[in-house]
């Protein structure tokens, strides 16, 4: 017996994970992370952020000066100091708590439930193993990832995808997989678990959002090592400027000593100051922000990203493989036309098609009953109350269905075998319908052939409808340089007349399995990275081996494990959005490395004067934003450093805007905004900052 | 308007030549056959020209090669005046021996001595002449392997360091520096093996007019961008530069190899337009500082200048203000640090302008092959930045950067500054800056100017302090041989690195890198990233004393 | 016996070393040696010496002193630049001054070792002593009449701020080129005192000389290679009136000689003109003859 152990009751509206809007930060936001941006000022935390951390150590090193040698200028530079790594600490924390509130929800779906075991024993849920098989019955959690063996079942799945409408689960196919903390509402299923202890779904979820063991990706390890370098190189400069300004201070012996320099050089507070000030804060403060921010958008999209690595590599994608069927055209084919066989009435042919479909529930027999009532005004019969009608069903043998209506007989199918049916009720179809029929296929249409006794009537013209907007997706992804192929099942003749009607750049026909992976390995041996998406168990080994391996929530357990990142809404078109969020992720990191890089020159202008126009008066000169002193130019310049991190932590957090163009337009764009924006914006800041600050006694 | 005419004619010709001079140097590194002389060279070394090097074994075959010539040239120098053509020269100190056989061999050519005082024929011509040749070689092998890094596709092998050398300094540094020697002869530079002749002046005086095989290494000086002078006046001297053409000359050899390997690069990776990117990189940073540099000597600022009305101290009436600026720009945008007037004596914000383009790494165009490399990797940095703006893990040329080329390039760029500032720091901590001629922030530049020339391998001067000490030739020599191997190895790993990746194939998404955007970004990026890391130590020398 | 790959490349490098000095550092040089043999070259590959009456009296490219023992300039000749080249024009010490922009404060001294002139002080000098010579106005900017550099260390009581308090001639320990500035009186420096270090302000007094002075620039200030054979034609045109008294010439002779003695711009657009000084002597010479 599975019991729900103290499951507190779900509302609808928060049955989800709470979804934080993107972008949106709301000032309670930061002050509820104030506490965890504090903890995170333990040296042993901040090591890890290179950068920050040579701003921590200068800010205990000037709050001992001030200690030593108190004065308002030194204590209000060292607040700022401090200010500066907390503000770091903020930002990260920020993104964290966003994914921390998701978690906690999460949380709360995976309860402790209680296995019951197809053996009879129960086991608590964590202490299940992979191979055990349990029983779970309408109204109990599932206590962990499996594949149901036995039985079918609606399930409500909405504590991980947020979707309320249930989802049917059954055994066998692509639909068998289960996961742990969703609820069985009818039914009775028999699941293998195929889980480890501690690794289910939920639990890599959790994981993931919180960011607890958050690997650095191969592209932000790489700005690592550029930041430490330039930090590195700014320690330098500052560390052996001061022999040098010992020496001026000595040969300008009519310079006064004052706050920034004195016989011993340049003070402690406003060498550390210009460390802070140079070394790339803004970048190296909100990386991990942004890094954690972009895991969110895809959490927040219901795409759960295995590893941040996959994210990136969304970015880089060359090749989009597309499944045609419900990537490209909807999920199933409608009638398009009713096309009679010479010397049939139309209507006598819209009449046959519309009776052989009305017991059709697939999705092709509705749109022909939908297409009769539409073009020729056939209103919908209940098969309910035709009493006298045998429905025949299709099957695989025949290949075809129909309705035995009274003495009439009439079916719809395969053209083939319904011209076989004909022949054998000894009828003889003319060559006319075998033209129509040709016409039909090799404009990539599917002809379904109907027939009443030994007549064939016409043919119904069956099409695959390309989904809306697609070939303006297509496009845009052309633009950024994406090639997209779209795979499909369908013959060449076909697949090249969807593929054109929907814009691909190329296609892949008759695909097998094999033929998506040999594919996939061509691109990558070209040095392309490709992306896909994939449900079944004959996808796991394209999924594993493409670069970007989407697998759909819906799909077997096996493409689930293969796959980088899982889709809960089973969109396949998500693609096109996750290749989106990896290329913002890169295009936000870039973005601020440069704006945080520019920004030197304004703190340049700022801090050099004011260190050394009290030994060269001349140097004066080099102040053109004519600060109000040399003390408050430097806590200006302090000041803007630290802010400049809170102000764009929004921005870390919601991503750069990004609109699909061409290399060359977003790199136009972005250099100006973040390159002569990053070069023009301090010089006002600090400026304004500077008016301000003159007003504090003792500047 | 003559000054800006010698700088036109001057972009004219490098503009003409770029095209052939750059293929011919492409089909020399490039080409598969060796001329006889070359076969014989081969044999004598005793390697095979056919075997291909990793980058492992190329950059242990160029250490090897510069180790066993430092030895040789310290070796040479201690025994000078055992060797014929000695003028009677004694043997060189210990470590003035080390500092300039290091010197030499890292195609720095920083002298802390006086030629005329120091040197013998036979050290000039076989000794450092010879260094002239291979150290310019060098420098265009490795920047030739890194290049073929960027064009190869998944190979180990970078070609062989052995066959580029030879192939280099025989097919191209040696017949240019025949048939400009005999034309520098003809401009009145002396070639014989004469110690000298004393003559009796028109007033009764004696004087002692130097001889020496001049013309045959002043040639190579230039084309190599290697700047060590036959005599202590350089470039200013009359027989090292008897005439305004000389000049002009000599200012085209400087460039003519620099500028012209961004072609040799376009041609190997197959887009003639990523050569002229470069190229125009390094052609906007040259022409701004050459403008600059002449106008602030012409505009003649500062209490001297003022009173003399020129800055025309340390200049020579042939050759006039401005187009010593454009040499003193030269020389510095190149590794070569030839001198044609004295840059301690430039104005202070002229002066400024040769140390900043060395600070910028001297990329612009920079030294022969040096100036390739090192620009390559500040194109690399600024792919890597400008590259994430597109949304795509930055790539250049079809090489992804990854965290393995970004920390080649990383160190690349932290160890000129490195070096720089530390021995700067060092000097003024161990109070050697003493030895300087001039106080003040002046003294400052002096000292300031000897770290940035030798960390970066240029080689000229500010001039004014004595550095023929025991703690300069120590420091410097240190600082010479480390801004020129360690750089060198970070390439090679890099070269290394790229020639293993699989290029990906440009698309609509990849970022172009022959725009003028990008031109503008490295630009850009050289100023920002490198050069500002100086501001604050330039604005307690140049700038304090100009303002 | 096969040598491991690290000692093998030494070898290789060694080898390398020595072919490359053979042909780079004998063959090659040594052929231009021959080369600068041929006739047409052989004189300039030999220094392109002047001889009159069968005595090398200098090379056309060097500069020469047309100074007596003690270091005056003989009249009648055509005077050179200033050279920091040993004592002056010395091939064997080739050297510029190096002395900075800057470089304005004398260090004063009894003892002539410890002393030496700011370069704006040798620049006044020089001034000076051509204009006596030439009979011209030796006055140039930020030069005291006494052909020190014109230089104050102004004292201030908050070091360059506040009141003066003091007003030092740095460069004179005579009669100061001011009386007073700004109302304090300006007192002569003192023999091995240094007044930067004790907290003066250098501040150099433009004056009321032209911007152009009389005396050319380069007639003030040393070369580079301090064998410069040149002057200006303004050099030698300031000179023509001495020479002119001196050798009983005309004037017009004089520049006549000037002008067939001076070197334009090469392609008119290369480098400065220049007057080559010995070549003009000896032409001055050859005519008096």
């Amino acid at each position: 017996m599975t019991v729900t152990a103290e499951k507190p009751a779900r509302t609808e509206d928060n049955s989800r994970p709470t979804a934080v809007k993107a972008g949106l930060l709301d000032p309670g936001q930061l002050w509820r992370s104030l506490p965890d941006a504090l903890v995170k000022l333990d040296p042993r935390v901040m090591w890890r952020n290179p950068v920050m951390f040579i701003v921590e150590v200068g800010a205990v090193f000037t709050t001992v000066l001030s200690i030593a040698n108190p004065s308002t200028f030194a204590w209000v530079t060292t607040v700022w100091l401090w200010l500066t790594v907390v503000f770091a600490n903020l930002a990260e924390a920020v993104a964290e708590g966003r994914g921390k509130a998701q978690a906690a929800a999460l949380r709360a779906a995976r309860q402790d439930t209680v296995a019951r075991l197809r053996d009879g024993r129960s086991v608590p849920a964590p202490e299940l193993k992979q191979g055990d098989v349990v029983v779970v019955a309408a109204g109990e959690i599932i206590p962990g990832d499996g594949d149901v063996i036995e039985g079918i079942a609606s399930v409500d799945e909405s504590a991980i995808t947020g979707e309320s409408a249930p989802v049917i689960r059954e055994s066998g196919g692509d639909r068998s997989a289960v996961t742990g903390g969703t609820k069985v509402l009818s039914d009775e299923i028999v699941v293998q678990i195929t889980q480890k202890p501690g690794e289910s779904f939920i639990d890599r979820m959790i994981a993931l959002v919180e960011g607890a063991n958050r690997q650095k990706t191969p592209n932000e390890i790489a700005l690592n090592i550029l930041l430490a370098a330039l930090t590195i190189i700014f320690l330098l400069s500052v560390v052996t400027l001061q022999p040098l300004a010992i020496f001026s201070k000595g040969f300008q012996a009519a310079a006064p000593n004052t706050q920034a320099i004195n016989a011993h050089g340049v003070t402690g507070i406003v060498l550390v100051s210009l460390l802070v000030c140079l070394i790339p804060t803004t970048i190296g403060a909100l990386l991990s922000a942004i890094g954690i921010a972009g895991m969110d958008r895809l959490v927040q999209r219901n795409v759960l990203a295995m590893s941040g690595r996959a994210v990136e590599a969304a970015g880089d994608v060359n090749t989009l493989l597309l499944d045609k069927t419900g990537t490209i055209t909807l999920g199933n084919r409608q009638a398009s036309a009713f096309i009679p066989a010479p010397g049939v009435d139309p209507q006598e042919l819209a009449d046959a098609a519309q009776l052989s479909s009305l017991a059709d529930e697939t999705p092709e027999g509705r749109s022909v009953v939908v297409f009769a009532k539409n073009e020729y005004g056939l209103r919908e019969r209940e098969p309910g109350l035709m009493t006298e009608a045998t429905f025949v069903p299709f099957t695989a043998q025949t290949r075809m269905s129909g309705i035995d209506l009274g003495g009439r007989q009439i079916r719809k199918g395969a053209a083939a075998a319904v011209m076989k049916w004909v022949r054998d009720n000894g009828g003889h179809p003319t060559e006319a319908v075998g033209e129509i029929v040709d016409g039909i296929s090799s404009s990539g249409g599917t002809p379904l052939v109907v027939a009443e006794g030994n007549r064939v009537l016409g043919v119904i013209h069956l099409k695959d409808v390309v989904k809306s907007g697609m070939r303006a997706r297509f496009d845009e992804m052309r633009k950024m340089g994406i090639r997209t192929v779209m795979i499909t099942g369908d013959n060449p003749r076909t697949a090249r007349a969807i593929a054109e009607e929907a814009g691909v750049d190329d296609f892949l026909a008759e695909a097998t399995p094999e033929d998506k992976l040999a594919l996939i390995r061509k691109e990558q041996e070209g040095g392309r990275l490709v992306a896909m998406t994939g449900d079944g168990t004959n996808d796991a080994p394209a999924l594993a081996q493409a670069d970007v391996g989407v697998a759909m929530n819906t799909g077997t357990s096996a493409a689930k494990e293969a796959g980088n990142m899982v889709d809960l809404d089973s969109d396949p078109t998500k693609l096109i959005e996750i290749v989106e969020i990896g290329k913002q992720l890169l295009i936000t990191r870039g973005a601020l490395t440069t704006f945080s890089i520019t920004n030197d020159i304004a703190k340049y202008f700022a801090i050099i004067p004011a260190m050394f126009a009290g030994v060269y008066p001349g140097l004066n000169t080099l102040n053109i934003m004519r600060l109000h002193s040399p003390e408050s130019a430097i806590l200006s310049a302090v000041i803007f450093n630290a802010l400049i991190i809170v102000a764009l932590i929004p921005l870390a957090l919601r991503g750069v805007r990004y609109r699909p163009s061409s290399a060359s337009a977003l790199l136009r764009r972005n250099l100006w905004i973040y390159g002569v924006g990053g070069v023009i914006l301090p010089f006002i800041c600090i400026k304004l900052i500077d008016l301000i600050v003159q007003f504090i006694p003792g500047f | 308007m003559a000054g800006w005419l010698f700088v036109i004619t001057l972009i004219l010709a490098l503009a003409v030549v770029y095209r052939p001079f750059g293929d011919f140097m492409y089909r020399v590194v490039s080409g598969k056959r060796n001329s006889v002389v070359e076969r014989g060279i081969y044999r004598l070394v005793g390697i095979d020209p056919n075997s291909e090097q990793t980058w492992g074994v190329y950059a242990r075959s160029v250490l090897a090669f510069s180790a066993v010539s430092i030895l040789f040239l310290y070796l040479f120098l201690r025994i000078q005046s055992h060797l014929p053509l000695s003028l009677g020269m004694s043997n060189v100190n210990p470590h003035g021996a080390w500092n300039t056989a290091v010197s030499f061999v890292t195609n720095t050519n920083w002298q802390d001595y006086s030629g005329e005082s120091t040197m013998g024929h036979l050290v000039q011509m076989a000794g450092l002449s010879v260094q002239n040749f291979v150290s310019a070689s060098v420098g265009i092998a490795v920047a030739i392997a890194l290049v073929r890094g960027f064009a190869a596709r998944k190979t180990q092998t970078l070609g062989n360091f052995w066959v580029d050398l030879t192939r280099i300094t025989i097919r191209v540094l040696l017949p240019i520096s025949v048939i400009f020697a005999i034309v520098f002869i003809a401009a009145g530079m002396v070639q014989n093996l004469s110690g000298g002749t004393d003559v009796t002046t028109l007033v009764g005086g004696t004087q002692h007019i130097t001889g020496g095989p001049v013309a045959s290494q002043e040639v190579i000086k230039e084309l190599g961008t290697n700047g060590g002078g036959f005599y202590n006046a350089n470039s200013a001297h009359p027989f090292e530069n008897p005439t305004a053409w000389t000049n002009w000359i000599q200012i085209f050899l400087i460039f003519l190899i620099p500028f012209s390997l961004p072609r040799v690069f376009g041609r190997m990776v197959g887009q003639n337009r990523q050569g002229y990117a470069i190229l125009a990189v390094a052609g906007v940073i040259a022409l701004a500082s050459i403008a600059l540099t002449v106008g602030f000597e012409v505009h003649a600022g500062g209490t001297v200048p003022q009173a003399v009305s020129a800055a025309m101290e340390g200049k020579e009436v042939r050759f006039g203000v401005p187009n010593s600026a454009t040499f003193g720009a030269a020389t510095t945008l190149t590794s070569t640090g030839a001198v044609d007037g004295f840059h301690d004596s430039y104005t202070a914000l002229g002066g400024m302008m040769p140390m900043l383009n060395m600070m910028l790494g001297e990329v612009a165009p920079g030294g022969v092959g040096s100036g390739l490399y090192g620009i390559l990797i500040l194109a690399v940095i600024t792919v890597f930045v400008a590259g994430l703006m597109v949304g795509r893990t930055p790539e250049y040329l079809g090489k992804k950067i990854t965290g393995r080329e970004m920390k080649l390039a990383s160190l690349y760029i932290l160890t000129t500054p490195a070096v720089v500032l530390i021995g700067t720091a060092l000097a003024f901590m161990t109070g050697h800056n003493s030895t300087a001629l001039n106080t003040g922030a002046h003294g400052l530049s002096e000292v300031l100017y000897a770290f940035t020339s030798a960390g970066n391998n240029n080689g000229s001067a500010f001039g004014g302090i004595t550095v023929n000490t025991g703690w300069w030739d120590t420091s410097l020599g240190l600082a010479m041989l480390i801004g020129r191997f360690l750089p060198l190895v970070l390439v090679m790993a890099l070269a290394g690195s790229l020639a293993k990746q699989q290029a990906v194939p440009a698309s609509e998404g990849t970022m172009p890198t022959h725009k003028p955007l990008f031109v503008g970004m490295v630009v850009g990026v050289s100023i920002v990233v490198v050069a500002l890391t100086f501001f604050p130590a330039i604005a307690l020398g140049p700038l304090a004393e100009a303002f | 016996m096969r040598l491991p790959s690290w000692i093998s490349q030494h070898v290789a490098a060694l080898r390398a070393v020595i072919v490359f000095t053979i042909v780079l550092g004998l063959a090659y040089p040594l052929v231009m040696v021959a080369v600068g043999k041929l006739p047409g070259l052989d004189s300039r590959a030999n220094g392109s010496m002047i001889t009159v009456a069968d005595n090398k009296v200098g090379s056309k490219l060097i500069g020469q002193l047309f100074t007596d023992k003690d270091g005056n300039p003989i009249p009648k000749y055509f005077q050179s630049r200033p050279s920091a080249a040993g004592d002056g024009y010395d091939p064997t010490s080739t050297s510029a001054s190096n002395l900075g922009p800057e470089s304005i404060v004398d260090t004063l001294s009894k003892n002539p070792d410890d002393a030496s002139q700011s370069l704006l002080t040798q620049v006044c000098t020089r001034s000076l002593d051509i204009g006596k010579l030439e009979g011209v106005s030796g006055a140039r900017p930020f030069c005291a009449p006494d052909g020190t550099g014109a230089v104050l260390g102004v004292f201030r009581s908050g070091g360059f701020t506040g009141p003066i308090t003091r007003v030092v001639a740095v460069n004179e320990t005579g009669t100061p080129f001011l009386d007073t500035y700004q109302g304090v009186k300006v007192e002569p420096a003192q023999n091995d005192v240094d007044y930067q270090a004790e907290g003066a302000v250098m501040t150099p007094i433009r004056g009321d000389a032209p911007a152009k002075p009389a005396v050319p620039a380069d007639a003030v200030t040393a070369s580079g290679s301090g064998l410069d054979p040149d002057i200006s034609p303004q050099y030698a045109d300031l000179q023509a009136p001495r020479i002119a008294r001196e050798r009983g010439l005309t004037l017009d002779q004089v520049h006549q000689l000037i002008k067939a003695h001076t070197d334009g711009r090469t392609l008119g657009f290369m480098g400065e003109p220049g007057v080559n000084v010995l070549e003009l002597n000896i032409a001055l010479d050859q005519g008096q003859k």
